[in-house]
């Protein structure tokens, strides 16, 4: 082993290094212990080569900066690397030579050196038999770009769609809204074209009028039969796009609004249809329209029907009263509306038909009624005059119904931890709506667990096209409402991330968010209980089950946050570089002073994905923090087990302050349950803590988000401060 | 509860309200407009009643004469609507609206109406003036024997007369439209006494004008320059025609003549000067010319002219030309106030203060209701 301390960067002007290297060379008796005062120079990874080839070292402790930067200048090859941050997160927030800022260096120190010396070089997981072949599932619009792209890309594509032809829900359209310039144009879409191009396409095999019976495997590995007309065909795939779309609300459910109680009210879809045929006439007597009256927002963002915006209502309302004006430019046009949300270039589409003389009504429209001959007066509450308003008669109401995807319809299931036996107690677990689509043979459920509202994705801003599900990648209305252009977009990104996963699987490596990472979770059976915390705990479904209720670990599904690690009441579950040991004994080795020196210590678990680099942030910016904390990073709160909590206050440290993303409805967590479940088991902890007669207080898990770096300080200092009006932990010493 | 009315926008286009349709209803005119006050919101909102076809609100509404085009809102509208030029075009409307006789509204609609009112009003004053002159002198100029006092004087008030009675009508209706409209609140006649300073004023100084924000040009001082002009004027020919329509030479320094150069120069710079804004097209006010705009323009600018040409070929002593130029003069004189002062544009003189006057009127009446004490109790109180 070797370790390297820099003393650049104002690392040698703050710290008694000498004493520091005796850390590494006298406590733990490292071989080699080397300063140098400009590490990541050539030079100074030139020396750490040297001594690779040399000295024959195989770990390195690189006490420098923090271990988010310099990172291709501190990789050798074969060689386990450690990072100290002695820059960001010691000497540029705290006081330079001062007694507590060396001492804090010398404990990352040890916990630097203890964590070299225990952990494993990993060997990544080697898939047998690997396919790069991407399922694409829905053939509409998102399907036909998502299996065009692979294909263009140079992958082979599968596509299942359940109809008899392609196309789905835009094939229904008769124009679209101009998409150059000026916007306001209404277009051909061309669908005919996209279909041939797949259809003829050698790269891709189309199975139509089909439906997949199920889906096996992992990533890099999903055999998957599809049952088209009475035969059953297999196809072996790497990743899969999920492209199944959505419909429309079903308006059957509008009645306030007059639909199925007038034969002259009718939705969106139908009006297109029509228009489609030839002109727009009303269905009571095929008379052609004179006046026709939209309804946006029809059952949307209304608490008692679909509560969000589809996206497109609007804009597809505009195009539908230019066909009215194309019609009959004399034709009125009410459009009653919400918020008009013609977005971006939409604007001159909104423009236009105000220009060709639609009238505009923003506010809540009380009711529709019929007068004589099927005609129909609508009433609202026009809020840009604070006034009650009636239109006359028209002869057609259309309502702009809103989409839900197709992951939102089936039977809600939540697959639980309960066994034959029912002893555990329950972790929250997630709903699974059975929607028929996937099929997937997964011990949490057949399909991929929606965000609210059904929708197939998993998280709002950062990770578009994941789900939940490694190596399935939504795109297009069944991942969230959109439009035409925002299909494209999305199916062109949802192969591209399918294509992503199936190279990273072949080379053994995770998938976003820690590509680089070739670790993945091993399992020692020998003592598993069958409790069955990690299965339903991985956020990602990765864990199946044999017969035996015997966990059975996918690690292509894997996405290494350590949650099942963190789960696992037997500790069983570790990877090469990161395990329960690894971590207990890194906080074993922070020196904890004798209760009279009145120097506390508080562990701080920081989550990999934001904390930790928050606290860089604050160091970056000179922020002072508390010298009493010592950081342990984590892959993600969900990988903490409580036994590191035990540990800790065993040993005498006063406080724990866990560090993690926002969970709940807009988590921000990167593996998404993690935090929740970090949560969810110190709720449980008080019981831990009785047992050692300590107050519930000494532990705190604080949601931080990246941003929040300034908040951090004080953050810790309140917590510092609990733990002052608690008393120092009467364990010290033990 | 309004019914929608898409006709009604249709028919404010020949008043010259064109873009209404184009309004978004941001906002950001009434939040830019200098003159707008908490109680009265406009020109959005005038703007969205327009769209609604709510005809009945637009012609109880005051709004429109609060606005004085600084054009302010015109220049900030996102959606090119021209808020300030559908403000213009309301009060074109409720001219019509106020106007009894119904001229109003084919003056604004119809062009040929308009140029035919005009074509007749002159000949017939130029026939009036061959039937009832009197002697004509060629040797010398005699204005006065050409245009004898006694009779030019009593038509000069018969028309004037009948001018404004047709105007008192026309303020009568409009006080009715806009006292019906919001709240109700009965008037105490005190009220109407204490008030007329409101009216004194505004009709005076058109002080309101002062608070636009027009920044290239001082428009409240050319509208000033122009009304004083007009003023002067019109006492000069009404009650000191003495001095005006004579057949004396007077002294340069002599007042009527002092005062007639301040009146012409006045009027006709400023009419010169708006003829010129409206080709070029540059502020917001003269962006949009309605045809009634021309037709006030130009009367203005030919009946100031043909006045000056009088005086000057007067004092030249050329006879003839100075009777002819005399007759002209009349014969656009009286189209332009006939048309102008109680049927369009003119009529705003009055208008715009009495808006003021009516409105403080009301706003006074209110606030002293909510002051009273509320003596009697109703039946239902002291049941419950
Ligand atoms: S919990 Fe995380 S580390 Fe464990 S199997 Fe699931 S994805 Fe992998
Ligand atoms: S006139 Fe223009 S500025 Fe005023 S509300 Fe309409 S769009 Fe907005
Ligand atoms: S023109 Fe001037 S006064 Fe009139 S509404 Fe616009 S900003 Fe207000």
């Amino acid at each position: 082993m070797g370790v390297y301390i820099c003393t650049g960067c104002d690392i040698g002007e703050s710290l008694d290094l000498e004493a520091l290297s005796k850390v590494a060379a006298s406590e733990y008796k490292v071989p080699v212990c080397k300063t140098h005062p400009f590490l990541c120079s050539a030079e100074g990874a030139g020396l750490i080569k040297q001594d690779i080839a040399g000295e024959g070292v195989n770990a390195i402790v690189i006490a420098a900066c923090s271990p988010r930067v310099n990172t291709d200048v501190f990789d050798f090859p074969d060689v386990f690397v450690e990072r100290v941050n002695l820059r960001e997160q010691v000497v540029w927030c705290h006081p330079a030579n001062d007694e507590d800022t060396q001492m804090l260096a010398e404990d990352s120190l040890r916990m630097g050196i203890v964590k070299a010396q225990q952990a494993e070089l990993p060997v990544p997981f080697q898939a047998e038999d690997i396919s790069k072949t991407i399922l694409v599932v829905g053939g509409g619009l998102a399907g036909l770009t998502a299996a065009a792209e692979t294909a263009k890309a140079g992958y082979r594509a599968v596509l299942v769609e359940k109809k008899e032809t392609l196309g789905g829900w835009a094939a229904g359209l008769k124009n679209v809204v101009g998409l150059q310039p000026p916007y306001t144009e209404l277009e051909d879409l061309n669908l005919a074209d996209r279909v041939r191009e797949v259809e003829e396409n050698e790269k891709i095999t189309v199975y139509k009028n089909a439906q997949i019976e199920k889906i096996a495997g992992a990533p890099g590995m999903f055999d998957v039969q599809i049952r088209q007309n009475d035969n059953l065909y297999s196809e072996r795939v790497g990743a899969i796009v999920l492209a199944a779309g959505a419909v429309a609300y079903d308006a059957t459910k509008l009645e306030n609004l007059g639909f199925g109680k007038y034969t002259n009210v009718i939705t969106g879809e139908q009006l297109e249809e029509m228009a489609g045929q030839g002109a727009i006439k009303r269905p009571s007597d095929g008379k052609p329209v004179e006046s026709v009256a939209f309804i946006l927002c029809a059952g949307s963002r209304d608490k008692e029907h679909l509560p969000y915006c589809s996206a497109i209502c609007c804009t597809e309302s505009l195009k539908q009263a230019l066909y009215v004006k194309q019609q009959n430019p004399e034709a009125s046009v009410y459009i009653f509306y919400k918020d008009m949300r013609a977005t971006g270039n939409y604007e001159f589409l909104y423009q236009r038909v105000q220009k060709e003389g639609a009238l505009f009504f923003r506010g809540d429209v009380l009711g529709v009624a019929e007068v004589a001959d099927g005609q129909l007066v609508i009433a609202a509450e026009d809020v840009l005059v604070g006034e009650g308003i009636k239109t006359e008669p028209v002869d057609l109401v259309v309502l702009a119904t809103g989409m839900v995807p197709v992951t939102a319809i089936g039977e809600k299931l939540v697959i639980k931890a309960e066994d034959d036996k029912g002893a555990q107690e329950e972790a929250p677990a997630d709903e699974i709506i059975r929607s028929n689509i996937l099929n997937l043979e997964y011990r949490q459920g057949p399909e991929v667990p929606p965000l609210k509202y059904g929708f197939a994705d998993s998280h709002f801003i950062c990770f578009p096209y994941e789900t939940r599900r490694t190596g399935i990648y939504a795109a297009g209305s069944v991942r969230a409402p959109m439009d035409i252009p925002a299909t494209i977009r999305d199916a062109t990104g949802a192969a591209l991330k399918a294509i992503q996963c199936v190279e990273l699987t072949a080379a053994g490596s995770a998938v976003h968010p820690r590509v680089w990472d070739l670790s993945f979770p091993e399992f020692f059976m020998q003592r598993c209980t069958q409790c069955k915390r990690c299965t339903v705990e991985c956020p990602f479904g990765a864990i199946n089950e044999d017969e035996k209720f015997n966990p059975l670990p996918n690690p292509t599904r894997c996405r290494r946050c350590g949650t099942c690690m963190g789960s696992c009441p037997e500790r069983i579950i570790s990877f090469k570089n990161y395990s329960v040991p690894i971590i207990g004994s890194m906080l074993k080795a922070i020196e904890v002073p004798e209760e009279d020196e009145e120097k506390p210590r508080i562990l701080v678990f920081a989550c990999e994905n934001d904390a930790y680099p928050a606290l860089d942030m604050a160091g970056l910016n000179r922020l002072s923090i508390s010298p009493w904390v010592r950081v342990i990073p984590v892959r993600c709160l969900g990988s903490m087990n409580l036994v590191w909590i035990a540990d800790a206050l065993s040993k005498g440290i006063d406080g724990i302050l866990l560090l993690g993303c926002k969970h709940g409805d807009d988590y921000q967590c990167h593996f998404i349950k993690g935090s929740e479940l970090a949560n969810y088991r110190l709720s449980k902890i008080s019981e831990t803590l009785n047992r050692l007669a300590l107050e519930a207080d000494r532990v705190r898990m604080v949601q931080v988000s990246i941003m929040d770096y300034d908040k951090l300080p004080g953050i810790i200092e309140e917590f510092a401060g609990r733990l002052e009006e608690v008393g120092p932990n009467p364990y010290k010493g033990f | 509860m309004v019914t929608v009315n898409p006709r009604f926008a249709e028919k404010l286009k020949k008043f010259g309200a064109k873009t209404s349709t184009e309004c978004f209803n941001c906002g950001t005119c009434t939040a830019v407009c200098p003159l707008v006050e908490e109680e009265n919101l406009f020109p959005r909102k005038m703007i969205r009643y327009i769209q609604l076809g709510a005809e009945e609100k637009v012609k109880h509404s005051v709004e429109p004469w609060l606005c004085y085009y600084c054009g302010e809102c015109q220049q900030y509208c996102p959606r090119q609507a021209n808020p300030g030029e559908l403000m213009m075009a309301l009060r074109r409307y409720l001219t019509s609206v106020y106007d009894w006789t119904g001229l109003s509204r084919k003056l604004y609609t119809s062009k040929a109406w308009e140029v035919l009112s005009i074509i007749v009003l002159f000949f017939a004053t130029l026939g009036v003036v061959a039937l009832l002159h009197g002697p004509i002198v060629t040797t010398h100029t005699e204005l006065e024997t050409f245009a004898p006092r006694h009779i030019v004087d009593p038509a000069g008030w018969l028309f004037g007369g009948v001018l404004s009675i047709i105007l008192l009508i026309n303020i009568y209706r409009m006080y009715r439209l806009v006292m019906t409209s919001g709240e109700q609140v009965k008037i105490p006649w005190s009220l109407y006494v204490k008030e007329i300073f409101t009216l004194a004023l505004h009709f005076f100084t058109q002080r309101r004008f002062l608070d636009c924000k027009s920044r290239r040009t001082n428009r409240w001082l050319k509208h000033w320059l122009l009304m004083t002009g007009y003023a002067v004027a019109f006492i000069l020919v009404n009650a000191l025609s003495k001095w005006f329509l004579t057949n004396e030479f007077l002294s340069v320094f002599h007042p009527a003549r002092l005062l007639g150069y301040y009146a012409t120069i006045a009027m006709l710079y400023v009419t010169t000067d708006a003829i010129i804004g409206r080709l070029r097209k540059v502020e917001p006010v003269h962006q949009y010319s309605h045809s009634t705009d021309w037709m006030f323009l130009i009367l203005l600018w030919l009946t100031v002219f043909t006045g000056l040409l009088v005086h000057v070929f007067k004092y030249l002593d050329l006879p003839l030309p100075t009777y002819y130029t005399f007759a002209l003069h009349l014969a656009f004189t009286v189209p332009l106030l006939g048309l102008e002062v109680p049927f369009t544009k003119w009529s705003h003189l009055a208008y715009r203060p009495f808006a003021l006057y009516f409105m403080r009127l009301k706003e006074s009446a209110l606030q002293a209701r909510a002051r009273r004490p509320q003596t009697g109790v109703t039946a239902s109180e002291i049941g419950g």
